[in-house]
Protein backbone atom coordinates (compact mmCIF):
# COMPACT_ATOMS: atom_id res chain seq x y z
CA UNK A 1 0.00 0.00 0.00
CA UNK A 2 0.87 3.62 0.15
CA UNK A 3 3.20 3.26 3.12
CA UNK A 4 5.48 0.94 1.18
CA UNK A 5 6.37 3.61 -1.33
CA UNK A 6 9.35 5.83 -0.58
CA UNK A 7 7.53 9.00 0.34
CA UNK A 8 9.47 9.85 3.49
CA UNK A 9 10.63 13.16 2.05
CA UNK A 10 7.14 14.46 1.49
CA UNK A 11 5.92 16.79 4.24
CA UNK A 12 2.19 16.29 4.52
CA UNK A 13 -0.14 19.00 5.70
CA UNK A 14 -1.93 18.25 8.96
CA UNK A 15 -5.03 19.53 10.65
CA UNK A 16 -5.02 19.97 14.42
CA UNK A 17 -8.32 20.23 16.19
CA UNK A 18 -8.38 21.48 19.79
CA UNK A 19 -11.39 21.70 22.10
CA UNK A 20 -13.72 22.08 19.15
CA UNK A 21 -17.33 22.16 20.26
CA UNK A 22 -20.51 22.56 18.26
CA UNK A 23 -24.04 22.26 19.50
CA UNK A 24 -27.35 22.72 17.77
CA UNK A 25 -30.19 24.01 19.96
CA UNK A 26 -28.46 22.96 23.13
CA UNK A 27 -27.54 19.45 21.98
CA UNK A 28 -23.80 18.92 21.72
CA UNK A 29 -23.11 17.36 18.33
CA UNK A 30 -19.33 17.59 18.22
CA UNK A 31 -16.97 17.83 21.18
CA UNK A 32 -13.43 16.96 20.14
CA UNK A 33 -10.67 17.57 22.73
CA UNK A 34 -7.64 16.89 20.65
CA UNK A 35 -7.39 15.39 17.21
CA UNK A 36 -4.74 15.43 14.52
CA UNK A 37 -5.67 14.51 10.98
CA UNK A 38 -3.04 13.89 8.34
CA UNK A 39 -0.51 11.78 10.20
CA UNK A 40 -1.09 9.20 7.50
CA UNK A 41 -1.63 9.61 3.81
CA UNK A 42 -5.22 8.37 3.83
CA UNK A 43 -7.28 8.29 6.98
CA UNK A 44 -10.80 7.02 7.41
CA UNK A 45 -13.38 8.59 9.69
CA UNK A 46 -16.17 6.21 10.60
CA UNK A 47 -18.92 6.00 13.15
CA UNK A 48 -22.65 5.48 13.51
CA UNK A 49 -25.19 7.90 12.08
CA UNK A 50 -25.36 11.07 14.11
CA UNK A 51 -21.84 10.64 15.49
CA UNK A 52 -20.94 14.12 14.18
CA UNK A 53 -18.66 13.16 11.28
CA UNK A 54 -20.19 15.48 8.71
CA UNK A 55 -20.51 18.30 11.24
CA UNK A 56 -16.84 17.92 12.16
CA UNK A 57 -15.90 18.12 8.47
CA UNK A 58 -18.03 21.21 8.05
CA UNK A 59 -16.41 22.76 11.12
CA UNK A 60 -13.00 22.20 9.60
CA UNK A 61 -14.14 24.01 6.45
CA UNK A 62 -15.75 26.67 8.64
CA UNK A 63 -19.00 26.30 6.72
CA UNK A 64 -20.38 25.53 10.19
CA UNK A 65 -19.02 28.00 12.76
CA UNK A 66 -17.49 26.60 15.95
CA UNK A 67 -18.99 27.34 19.37
CA UNK A 68 -15.45 27.32 20.69
CA UNK A 69 -12.05 25.76 20.04
CA UNK A 70 -9.42 26.17 17.37
CA UNK A 71 -8.50 24.31 14.24
CA UNK A 72 -5.09 24.85 12.69
CA UNK A 73 -3.53 23.55 9.53
CA UNK A 74 0.20 23.00 9.35
CA UNK A 75 2.26 22.86 6.17
CA UNK A 76 -0.56 24.50 4.27
CA UNK A 77 0.01 25.96 0.82
CA UNK A 78 2.93 28.30 1.22
CA UNK A 79 4.11 26.51 4.37
CA UNK A 80 3.63 27.50 7.99
CA UNK A 81 0.70 27.13 10.34
CA UNK A 82 -2.67 28.68 9.62
CA UNK A 83 -5.49 29.00 12.14
CA UNK A 84 -8.20 27.98 9.74
CA UNK A 85 -11.00 28.31 12.28
CA UNK A 86 -10.41 32.08 12.07
CA UNK A 87 -10.79 32.12 8.29
CA UNK A 88 -13.91 32.36 6.12
CA UNK A 89 -14.81 29.28 4.04
CA UNK A 90 -13.59 30.70 0.76
CA UNK A 91 -10.02 30.92 2.08
CA UNK A 92 -9.76 27.16 2.57
CA UNK A 93 -9.28 26.26 -1.09
CA UNK A 94 -6.41 28.76 -1.59
CA UNK A 95 -4.71 27.16 1.43
CA UNK A 96 -5.05 23.79 -0.23
CA UNK A 97 -7.90 22.54 1.95
CA UNK A 98 -10.81 21.17 -0.05
CA UNK A 99 -13.91 19.14 0.82
CA UNK A 100 -16.33 17.19 -1.32
CA UNK A 101 -19.97 17.25 -0.31
CA UNK A 102 -22.06 14.51 1.23
CA UNK A 103 -25.30 15.73 -0.32
CA UNK A 104 -25.50 16.53 -4.01
CA UNK A 105 -24.31 20.06 -4.70
CA UNK A 106 -24.30 21.46 -8.20
CA UNK A 107 -24.69 24.64 -10.21
CA UNK A 108 -27.92 24.09 -12.14
CA UNK A 109 -27.23 26.76 -14.74
CA UNK A 110 -23.63 25.81 -15.45
CA UNK A 111 -22.54 23.09 -17.84
CA UNK A 112 -20.06 20.40 -16.88
CA UNK A 113 -17.31 22.35 -18.61
CA UNK A 114 -18.38 25.59 -16.89
CA UNK A 115 -18.19 23.86 -13.54
CA UNK A 116 -14.68 22.63 -14.21
CA UNK A 117 -13.48 25.99 -15.57
CA UNK A 118 -14.94 27.66 -12.50
CA UNK A 119 -12.89 25.42 -10.24
CA UNK A 120 -9.70 26.06 -12.20
CA UNK A 121 -10.07 29.80 -12.93
CA UNK A 122 -7.84 32.01 -10.81
CA UNK A 123 -9.37 34.91 -8.91
CA UNK A 124 -7.47 37.48 -10.98
CA UNK A 125 -9.41 36.42 -14.08
CA UNK A 126 -12.78 36.60 -12.36
CA UNK A 127 -12.87 40.38 -12.09
CA UNK A 128 -15.58 42.55 -13.63
CA UNK A 129 -13.07 44.42 -15.81
CA UNK A 130 -11.30 41.31 -17.16
CA UNK A 131 -13.44 41.09 -20.26
CA UNK A 132 -11.17 39.26 -22.65
CA UNK A 133 -9.69 36.41 -20.61
CA UNK A 134 -12.12 33.56 -21.30
CA UNK A 135 -9.86 32.14 -24.00
CA UNK A 136 -6.87 32.32 -21.66
CA UNK A 137 -8.74 30.50 -18.89
CA UNK A 138 -10.02 27.90 -21.33
CA UNK A 139 -6.65 27.28 -22.98
CA UNK A 140 -4.94 26.88 -19.63
CA UNK A 141 -7.56 24.40 -18.43
CA UNK A 142 -8.51 22.43 -21.52
CA UNK A 143 -5.91 19.70 -21.16
CA UNK A 144 -6.82 18.82 -17.59
CA UNK A 145 -10.52 19.09 -18.35
CA UNK A 146 -10.21 16.61 -21.20
CA UNK A 147 -8.12 14.30 -19.09
CA UNK A 148 -10.94 14.01 -16.56
CA UNK A 149 -13.66 13.92 -19.22
CA UNK A 150 -11.98 10.96 -20.89
CA UNK A 151 -10.95 9.14 -17.72
CA UNK A 152 -14.52 9.21 -16.41
CA UNK A 153 -16.06 8.80 -19.89
CA UNK A 154 -18.29 11.83 -19.44
CA UNK A 155 -18.77 12.47 -23.14
CA UNK A 156 -19.79 15.97 -24.17
CA UNK A 157 -18.56 18.68 -21.78
CA UNK A 158 -21.02 21.25 -23.18
CA UNK A 159 -24.01 19.81 -21.39
CA UNK A 160 -25.50 19.85 -17.94
CA UNK A 161 -24.80 17.09 -15.44
CA UNK A 162 -27.79 14.78 -15.57
CA UNK A 163 -28.07 12.05 -12.98
CA UNK A 164 -27.42 12.32 -9.27
CA UNK A 165 -24.36 10.13 -9.74
CA UNK A 166 -22.97 12.44 -12.41
CA UNK A 167 -23.45 15.48 -10.17
CA UNK A 168 -21.73 13.68 -7.31
CA UNK A 169 -18.83 12.78 -9.57
CA UNK A 170 -18.63 16.34 -10.85
CA UNK A 171 -18.43 17.54 -7.25
CA UNK A 172 -15.40 15.31 -6.69
CA UNK A 173 -13.81 16.36 -9.99
CA UNK A 174 -14.16 20.02 -9.01
CA UNK A 175 -12.34 19.23 -5.77
CA UNK A 176 -9.56 17.45 -7.65
CA UNK A 177 -9.18 20.36 -10.08
CA UNK A 178 -8.47 22.64 -7.12
CA UNK A 179 -5.26 20.61 -6.61
CA UNK A 180 -5.87 19.98 -2.90
CA UNK A 181 -3.06 19.54 -0.41
CA UNK A 182 -5.55 18.32 2.17
CA UNK A 183 -8.65 16.62 0.81
CA UNK A 184 -11.74 15.83 2.87
CA UNK A 185 -14.16 13.42 1.23
CA UNK A 186 -17.62 13.13 2.78
CA UNK A 187 -19.14 9.85 1.58
CA UNK A 188 -17.58 10.09 -1.86
CA UNK A 189 -18.93 6.78 -3.11
CA UNK A 190 -22.58 7.22 -2.09
CA UNK A 191 -24.56 7.29 -5.32
CA UNK A 192 -21.63 6.40 -7.57
CA UNK A 193 -21.63 3.22 -9.67
CA UNK A 194 -18.96 0.67 -8.69
CA UNK A 195 -16.71 1.20 -11.70
CA UNK A 196 -16.68 4.97 -11.12
CA UNK A 197 -15.93 4.43 -7.44
CA UNK A 198 -12.92 2.35 -8.46
CA UNK A 199 -11.68 5.13 -10.73
CA UNK A 200 -12.15 7.77 -8.06
CA UNK A 201 -10.27 5.67 -5.51
CA UNK A 202 -7.40 5.12 -7.92
CA UNK A 203 -7.00 8.89 -8.30
CA UNK A 204 -7.21 9.40 -4.54
CA UNK A 205 -4.41 6.88 -4.04
CA UNK A 206 -2.22 8.66 -6.58
CA UNK A 207 -2.91 12.00 -4.94
CA UNK A 208 -1.98 10.60 -1.54
CA UNK A 209 1.26 9.16 -2.87
CA UNK A 210 2.09 12.54 -4.32
CA UNK A 211 1.74 14.19 -0.91
CA UNK A 212 -1.88 15.13 -0.38
CA UNK A 213 -3.41 14.17 2.96
CA UNK A 214 -6.82 12.58 2.55
CA UNK A 215 -9.57 12.01 5.09
CA UNK A 216 -12.58 9.95 4.04
CA UNK A 217 -15.93 9.70 5.77
CA UNK A 218 -17.59 6.62 4.37
CA UNK A 219 -20.34 4.18 5.16
CA UNK A 220 -19.10 1.62 2.65
CA UNK A 221 -16.55 0.05 4.99
CA UNK A 222 -14.82 -1.90 2.23
CA UNK A 223 -13.61 1.41 0.90
CA UNK A 224 -12.24 2.28 4.34
CA UNK A 225 -10.51 -1.06 4.89
CA UNK A 226 -8.98 -1.06 1.41
CA UNK A 227 -7.90 2.50 1.19
CA UNK A 228 -7.01 3.97 4.53
CA UNK A 229 -3.82 3.65 6.52
CA UNK A 230 -5.42 4.76 9.75
CA UNK A 231 -9.00 4.92 10.98
CA UNK A 232 -10.66 7.28 13.44
CA UNK A 233 -13.81 6.00 15.08
CA UNK A 234 -16.27 8.62 16.11
CA UNK A 235 -19.26 8.21 18.41
CA UNK A 236 -21.48 10.71 20.17
CA UNK A 237 -19.54 13.72 19.01
CA UNK A 238 -16.00 12.71 19.81
CA UNK A 239 -13.29 10.49 18.41
CA UNK A 240 -13.26 7.57 20.79
CA UNK A 241 -10.63 5.45 19.13
CA UNK A 242 -8.10 5.34 16.39
CA UNK A 243 -5.79 2.76 14.94
CA UNK A 244 -4.97 0.73 11.87
CA UNK A 245 -7.93 -0.69 9.95
CA UNK A 246 -7.15 -4.12 11.33
CA UNK A 247 -7.18 -2.90 14.93
CA UNK A 248 -10.43 -1.04 14.47
CA UNK A 249 -12.29 -3.92 12.84
CA UNK A 250 -11.32 -6.20 15.72
CA UNK A 251 -12.30 -3.81 18.46
CA UNK A 252 -15.28 -4.90 20.54
CA UNK A 253 -16.70 -1.43 21.12
CA UNK A 254 -16.65 -0.68 17.43
CA UNK A 255 -18.32 -3.93 16.62
CA UNK A 256 -21.03 -3.35 19.20
CA UNK A 257 -21.67 0.27 18.40
CA UNK A 258 -21.39 0.26 14.69
CA UNK A 259 -20.44 -2.72 12.67
CA UNK A 260 -22.59 -5.51 13.96
CA UNK A 261 -21.18 -9.03 14.00
CA UNK A 262 -21.86 -9.72 10.35
CA UNK A 263 -19.62 -7.01 8.96
CA UNK A 264 -16.29 -7.88 10.48
CA UNK B 1 -32.32 70.32 -37.37
CA UNK B 2 -35.82 69.73 -38.71
CA UNK B 3 -37.70 67.41 -36.35
CA UNK B 4 -41.24 67.97 -37.59
CA UNK B 5 -41.56 64.27 -38.38
CA UNK B 6 -40.97 63.43 -34.74
CA UNK B 7 -43.74 63.57 -32.20
CA UNK B 8 -42.74 65.09 -28.84
CA UNK B 9 -44.62 62.29 -27.09
CA UNK B 10 -42.64 59.73 -29.01
CA UNK B 11 -39.39 61.23 -27.69
CA UNK B 12 -40.55 61.03 -24.09
CA UNK B 13 -42.05 57.57 -24.65
CA UNK B 14 -38.83 56.23 -26.14
CA UNK B 15 -36.89 57.90 -23.35
CA UNK B 16 -38.95 56.01 -20.74
CA UNK B 17 -38.29 52.77 -22.59
CA UNK B 18 -34.54 53.41 -22.72
CA UNK B 19 -34.37 54.33 -19.02
CA UNK B 20 -36.30 51.24 -17.92
CA UNK B 21 -34.24 49.02 -20.23
CA UNK B 22 -31.08 50.45 -18.65
CA UNK B 23 -32.34 49.75 -15.13
CA UNK B 24 -33.54 46.31 -16.21
CA UNK B 25 -30.11 45.44 -17.61
CA UNK B 26 -28.40 46.33 -14.33
CA UNK B 27 -31.08 44.38 -12.49
CA UNK B 28 -30.33 41.43 -14.78
CA UNK B 29 -26.78 41.30 -13.39
CA UNK B 30 -28.03 41.48 -9.81
CA UNK B 31 -31.21 39.40 -9.95
CA UNK B 32 -30.87 37.37 -13.14
CA UNK B 33 -27.32 36.14 -12.66
CA UNK B 34 -26.45 36.60 -8.99
CA UNK B 35 -29.97 36.16 -7.54
CA UNK B 36 -29.90 39.35 -5.46
CA UNK B 37 -33.54 40.45 -5.49
CA UNK B 38 -33.03 44.20 -5.46
CA UNK B 39 -36.41 45.80 -4.86
CA UNK B 40 -34.80 49.15 -4.15
CA UNK B 41 -33.94 50.06 -7.74
CA UNK B 42 -35.76 53.37 -7.50
CA UNK B 43 -33.85 54.23 -4.32
CA UNK B 44 -30.50 54.18 -6.11
CA UNK B 45 -32.08 55.80 -9.16
CA UNK B 46 -33.45 58.56 -6.92
CA UNK B 47 -30.35 59.11 -4.84
CA UNK B 48 -28.32 59.52 -8.04
CA UNK B 49 -30.92 61.90 -9.45
CA UNK B 50 -31.12 64.10 -6.37
CA UNK B 51 -27.40 64.11 -5.56
CA UNK B 52 -26.77 65.25 -9.11
CA UNK B 53 -29.58 67.80 -9.11
CA UNK B 54 -28.80 69.31 -5.71
CA UNK B 55 -25.09 69.69 -6.41
CA UNK B 56 -25.69 71.13 -9.87
CA UNK B 57 -28.31 73.68 -8.83
CA UNK B 58 -27.22 74.66 -5.31
CA UNK B 59 -23.54 75.24 -5.88
CA UNK B 60 -22.33 78.50 -7.34
CA UNK B 61 -20.06 76.92 -9.93
CA UNK B 62 -16.99 79.00 -10.82
CA UNK B 63 -16.58 77.37 -14.22
CA UNK B 64 -18.68 76.61 -17.27
CA UNK B 65 -21.92 74.68 -17.31
CA UNK B 66 -20.55 71.60 -19.00
CA UNK B 67 -17.92 70.99 -16.33
CA UNK B 68 -20.37 71.67 -13.53
CA UNK B 69 -22.73 69.26 -15.22
CA UNK B 70 -20.17 66.47 -15.61
CA UNK B 71 -18.85 66.85 -12.06
CA UNK B 72 -22.38 66.75 -10.68
CA UNK B 73 -23.14 63.69 -12.79
CA UNK B 74 -20.06 61.91 -11.44
CA UNK B 75 -21.06 62.94 -7.93
CA UNK B 76 -24.58 61.53 -8.33
CA UNK B 77 -23.16 58.26 -9.62
CA UNK B 78 -20.65 58.09 -6.79
CA UNK B 79 -23.20 58.76 -4.05
CA UNK B 80 -25.51 56.08 -5.49
CA UNK B 81 -22.53 53.69 -5.59
CA UNK B 82 -21.57 54.44 -2.00
CA UNK B 83 -25.13 53.93 -0.79
CA UNK B 84 -25.11 50.67 -2.76
CA UNK B 85 -21.96 49.68 -0.92
CA UNK B 86 -23.61 50.41 2.41
CA UNK B 87 -26.93 48.71 1.60
CA UNK B 88 -25.08 45.82 -0.05
CA UNK B 89 -22.93 45.32 3.03
CA UNK B 90 -26.08 45.10 5.11
CA UNK B 91 -27.94 42.67 2.87
CA UNK B 92 -25.30 40.56 1.10
CA UNK B 93 -25.45 37.81 3.71
CA UNK B 94 -29.23 37.88 4.21
CA UNK B 95 -31.70 35.44 2.67
CA UNK B 96 -34.10 36.49 -0.08
CA UNK B 97 -36.73 37.89 2.27
CA UNK B 98 -34.13 39.97 4.06
CA UNK B 99 -32.79 41.36 0.78
CA UNK B 100 -36.30 42.23 -0.38
CA UNK B 101 -37.23 44.06 2.82
CA UNK B 102 -33.83 45.77 3.12
CA UNK B 103 -33.80 47.15 -0.42
CA UNK B 104 -37.47 48.13 -0.31
CA UNK B 105 -36.83 49.94 2.97
CA UNK B 106 -33.92 51.79 1.45
CA UNK B 107 -36.04 53.01 -1.47
CA UNK B 108 -38.66 54.23 0.99
CA UNK B 109 -36.01 56.06 3.00
CA UNK B 110 -34.80 57.84 -0.14
CA UNK B 111 -38.35 58.85 -1.02
CA UNK B 112 -38.94 60.24 2.46
CA UNK B 113 -35.62 62.10 2.47
CA UNK B 114 -36.46 63.68 -0.88
CA UNK B 115 -39.78 64.84 0.58
CA UNK B 116 -38.62 66.06 3.99
CA UNK B 117 -35.20 67.60 3.31
CA UNK B 118 -36.82 70.71 1.90
CA UNK B 119 -33.76 72.95 2.12
CA UNK B 120 -31.89 70.70 -0.26
CA UNK B 121 -34.54 69.03 -2.39
CA UNK B 122 -37.39 71.48 -2.36
CA UNK B 123 -39.55 68.82 -0.73
CA UNK B 124 -42.86 68.00 -2.34
CA UNK B 125 -42.68 71.24 -4.33
CA UNK B 126 -39.71 69.91 -6.21
CA UNK B 127 -36.39 71.19 -7.39
CA UNK B 128 -36.09 73.21 -10.58
CA UNK B 129 -33.13 74.66 -12.42
CA UNK B 130 -31.81 71.60 -14.20
CA UNK B 131 -30.96 71.94 -17.85
CA UNK B 132 -29.27 70.20 -20.72
CA UNK B 133 -25.51 70.74 -20.93
CA UNK B 134 -25.97 72.14 -24.43
CA UNK B 135 -28.42 74.16 -26.48
CA UNK B 136 -29.08 73.10 -30.06
CA UNK B 137 -31.99 75.41 -30.77
CA UNK B 138 -35.43 74.11 -29.88
CA UNK B 139 -36.55 72.23 -26.78
CA UNK B 140 -37.53 69.36 -29.02
CA UNK B 141 -34.09 69.16 -30.58
CA UNK B 142 -32.47 69.31 -27.15
CA UNK B 143 -34.66 66.49 -25.92
CA UNK B 144 -34.02 64.42 -29.01
CA UNK B 145 -30.28 64.80 -28.63
CA UNK B 146 -30.57 63.82 -24.97
CA UNK B 147 -32.54 60.71 -25.97
CA UNK B 148 -29.70 59.80 -28.36
CA UNK B 149 -27.03 60.35 -25.70
CA UNK B 150 -28.84 58.30 -23.05
CA UNK B 151 -29.53 55.58 -25.62
CA UNK B 152 -25.80 55.36 -26.25
CA UNK B 153 -25.13 55.03 -22.52
CA UNK B 154 -27.75 52.27 -22.22
CA UNK B 155 -26.40 50.56 -25.34
CA UNK B 156 -22.95 50.47 -23.72
CA UNK B 157 -24.47 48.98 -20.58
CA UNK B 158 -26.16 46.37 -22.77
CA UNK B 159 -22.90 45.52 -24.53
CA UNK B 160 -21.18 45.02 -21.21
CA UNK B 161 -23.98 42.88 -19.78
CA UNK B 162 -24.21 40.83 -22.98
CA UNK B 163 -20.47 40.26 -23.00
CA UNK B 164 -20.21 39.40 -19.29
CA UNK B 165 -21.96 36.10 -20.06
CA UNK B 166 -18.84 35.24 -22.08
CA UNK B 167 -16.30 35.95 -19.34
CA UNK B 168 -15.04 34.09 -16.25
CA UNK B 169 -16.61 36.88 -14.18
CA UNK B 170 -20.04 36.07 -15.58
CA UNK B 171 -19.50 32.41 -14.77
CA UNK B 172 -18.61 33.39 -11.21
CA UNK B 173 -21.79 35.47 -10.85
CA UNK B 174 -23.95 32.60 -12.14
CA UNK B 175 -22.18 30.19 -9.78
CA UNK B 176 -22.75 32.42 -6.75
CA UNK B 177 -26.37 32.97 -7.75
CA UNK B 178 -26.90 29.26 -8.24
CA UNK B 179 -25.21 27.82 -5.16
CA UNK B 180 -23.37 30.23 -2.91
CA UNK B 181 -22.08 27.70 -0.32
CA UNK B 182 -20.65 25.57 -3.11
CA UNK B 183 -19.00 28.59 -4.74
CA UNK B 184 -17.43 29.50 -1.39
CA UNK B 185 -16.11 25.98 -0.91
CA UNK B 186 -14.38 26.33 -4.30
CA UNK B 187 -12.55 29.35 -2.92
CA UNK B 188 -14.77 32.03 -4.46
CA UNK B 189 -15.20 35.21 -2.37
CA UNK B 190 -18.99 35.29 -2.64
CA UNK B 191 -19.63 38.13 -0.20
CA UNK B 192 -17.10 40.49 -1.76
CA UNK B 193 -18.23 39.66 -5.28
CA UNK B 194 -21.89 40.32 -4.44
CA UNK B 195 -21.02 43.50 -2.58
CA UNK B 196 -19.08 44.99 -5.50
CA UNK B 197 -21.64 43.93 -8.03
CA UNK B 198 -24.35 45.53 -5.93
CA UNK B 199 -22.38 48.75 -5.43
CA UNK B 200 -21.42 49.15 -9.07
CA UNK B 201 -24.92 48.22 -10.22
CA UNK B 202 -26.34 50.81 -7.84
CA UNK B 203 -23.93 53.42 -9.18
CA UNK B 204 -25.20 52.64 -12.68
CA UNK B 205 -28.80 53.04 -11.50
CA UNK B 206 -27.82 56.37 -9.93
CA UNK B 207 -26.28 57.51 -13.20
CA UNK B 208 -29.46 56.59 -15.08
CA UNK B 209 -31.46 58.46 -12.43
CA UNK B 210 -29.37 61.59 -12.94
CA UNK B 211 -29.73 61.34 -16.74
CA UNK B 212 -33.47 60.92 -16.25
CA UNK B 213 -33.56 64.01 -14.03
CA UNK B 214 -31.98 66.10 -16.78
CA UNK B 215 -34.76 65.14 -19.17
CA UNK B 216 -37.39 66.01 -16.54
CA UNK B 217 -35.61 69.30 -15.71
CA UNK B 218 -37.61 69.31 -12.53
CA UNK B 219 -37.09 66.85 -9.67
CA UNK B 220 -40.03 65.86 -7.53
CA UNK B 221 -40.51 62.96 -5.09
CA UNK B 222 -43.29 61.63 -7.29
CA UNK B 223 -40.55 60.45 -9.66
CA UNK B 224 -39.41 58.08 -6.94
CA UNK B 225 -42.45 55.86 -6.65
CA UNK B 226 -42.36 52.09 -6.52
CA UNK B 227 -43.55 52.07 -10.15
CA UNK B 228 -39.97 52.65 -11.37
CA UNK B 229 -38.72 49.53 -9.58
CA UNK B 230 -41.80 47.67 -10.69
CA UNK B 231 -41.34 48.70 -14.32
CA UNK B 232 -37.73 47.54 -14.40
CA UNK B 233 -38.67 44.32 -12.63
CA UNK B 234 -41.64 43.60 -14.90
CA UNK B 235 -39.64 44.37 -18.05
CA UNK B 236 -36.85 42.03 -16.97
CA UNK B 237 -39.13 39.21 -15.80
CA UNK B 238 -41.33 39.44 -18.88
CA UNK B 239 -38.36 39.33 -21.25
CA UNK B 240 -36.42 36.78 -19.22
CA UNK B 241 -34.38 37.39 -16.08
CA UNK B 242 -31.60 35.03 -17.11
CA UNK B 243 -30.96 36.55 -20.54
CA UNK B 244 -29.14 39.73 -21.48
CA UNK B 245 -31.81 40.48 -24.11
CA UNK B 246 -34.57 39.98 -21.54
CA UNK B 247 -34.67 43.53 -20.21
CA UNK B 248 -34.48 44.95 -23.75
CA UNK B 249 -37.35 42.90 -25.13
CA UNK B 250 -39.47 43.20 -22.00
CA UNK B 251 -38.79 46.95 -21.78
CA UNK B 252 -39.81 47.64 -25.36
CA UNK B 253 -42.91 45.47 -25.03
CA UNK B 254 -44.31 46.70 -21.76
CA UNK B 255 -43.06 50.30 -21.49
CA UNK B 256 -43.31 50.72 -25.23
CA UNK B 257 -46.93 49.64 -25.04
CA UNK B 258 -47.90 52.02 -22.25
CA UNK B 259 -45.69 55.04 -22.85
CA UNK B 260 -45.81 55.06 -26.61
CA UNK B 261 -48.84 53.19 -27.94
CA UNK B 262 -51.34 53.95 -25.17
CA UNK B 263 -49.97 57.46 -24.68
CA UNK B 264 -50.02 58.56 -28.32
CA UNK B 265 -51.83 56.19 -30.60
CA UNK B 266 -54.85 54.75 -28.81
CA UNK B 267 -58.05 56.76 -29.14
CA UNK B 268 -58.71 57.06 -25.42
CA UNK B 269 -60.66 59.85 -23.69
CA UNK B 270 -58.36 62.71 -22.72
CA UNK B 271 -59.38 62.73 -19.05
CA UNK B 272 -58.01 59.21 -18.61
CA UNK B 273 -54.43 60.27 -19.01
CA UNK B 274 -54.16 62.18 -15.74
CA UNK B 275 -55.31 59.59 -13.22
CA UNK B 276 -56.65 56.43 -14.79
CA UNK B 277 -53.78 55.38 -17.06
CA UNK B 278 -50.99 55.51 -14.47
CA UNK B 279 -53.18 53.48 -12.12
CA UNK B 280 -54.12 50.97 -14.80
CA UNK B 281 -50.44 50.74 -15.68
CA UNK B 282 -49.49 49.77 -12.13
CA UNK B 283 -52.32 47.26 -11.93
CA UNK B 284 -51.25 45.68 -15.22
CA UNK B 285 -47.60 45.58 -14.09
CA UNK B 286 -48.53 43.77 -10.90
CA UNK B 287 -50.92 41.38 -12.65
CA UNK B 288 -48.44 40.71 -15.44
CA UNK B 289 -45.70 39.93 -12.95
CA UNK B 290 -47.95 37.34 -11.31
CA UNK B 291 -49.08 35.83 -14.62
CA UNK B 292 -45.55 35.56 -16.01
CA UNK B 293 -44.22 34.04 -12.82
CA UNK B 294 -47.08 31.54 -12.78
CA UNK B 295 -47.04 30.45 -16.39
CA UNK B 296 -43.63 31.28 -17.78
CA UNK B 297 -41.35 32.07 -14.85
CA UNK B 298 -38.30 32.37 -17.10
CA UNK B 299 -39.95 34.98 -19.33
CA UNK B 300 -40.39 35.15 -23.08
CA UNK B 301 -36.79 34.23 -23.86
CA UNK B 302 -36.56 31.41 -21.35
CA UNK B 303 -33.51 30.20 -19.50
CA UNK B 304 -29.91 31.00 -20.36
CA UNK B 305 -28.39 28.44 -22.69
CA UNK B 306 -24.87 27.98 -21.41
CA UNK B 307 -24.51 24.76 -23.40
CA UNK B 308 -24.93 26.55 -26.72
CA UNK B 309 -23.25 29.77 -25.64
CA UNK B 310 -20.08 28.12 -24.36
CA UNK B 311 -19.78 25.97 -27.47
CA UNK B 312 -19.86 29.16 -29.54
CA UNK B 313 -17.46 31.04 -27.27
CA UNK B 314 -14.84 28.28 -27.33
CA UNK B 315 -15.46 27.74 -31.03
Amino acid sequence: MVDDTPVATIIRPQIHIQNAVKSFSGRVVVDVDELTLGDHAIEGLIGPNGAGKTTLMRMIMHSTPLDRGTITMSNANGGGDVVISDLPTHWMAPHGLVKSNQVIMDFDKLTILDSMLLAIAQAKYEQPHRLFVETQVYDAAVERVHEYMEYFELGDPYRFAGSAGEKKLLDIIRCLLLEPRFLLLDEPTAGLPDDVTEKVMAIIRDLAVAGTSVVIVEHDLNVIWNLSDDVHFMAEGSVVMHGSPAEIRENKTVIEKYLGEGHV
Amino acid sequence: MNLDWLDAFLISGLFSVVVIVGLGLLLHLQLGLTRIANFGVVGFFGIGMYSFGVLFTKVDWPFGDLWAFLISLAFGTLVAGLSGLLVGWLIADLDEDGVLVGTLGFATAVFILATTEQDLTGGALGLGGLKFPYDVGTVKADEFLWLVIVSIVVALIFLYVWWVHRTPYGRLLIAIGGNEPLAKSLGKPAFRTKLWLFAVGSAGMGLIGALFGVMERFLAPENLGIDVTLAAMVALVLGGTARAWGAVIGGFLIIGFFDIIVQSYLPLPKEWYGQAIPNIKEIVFGALLIVVLLFRPLGILGDMRRDKLMRRVHG
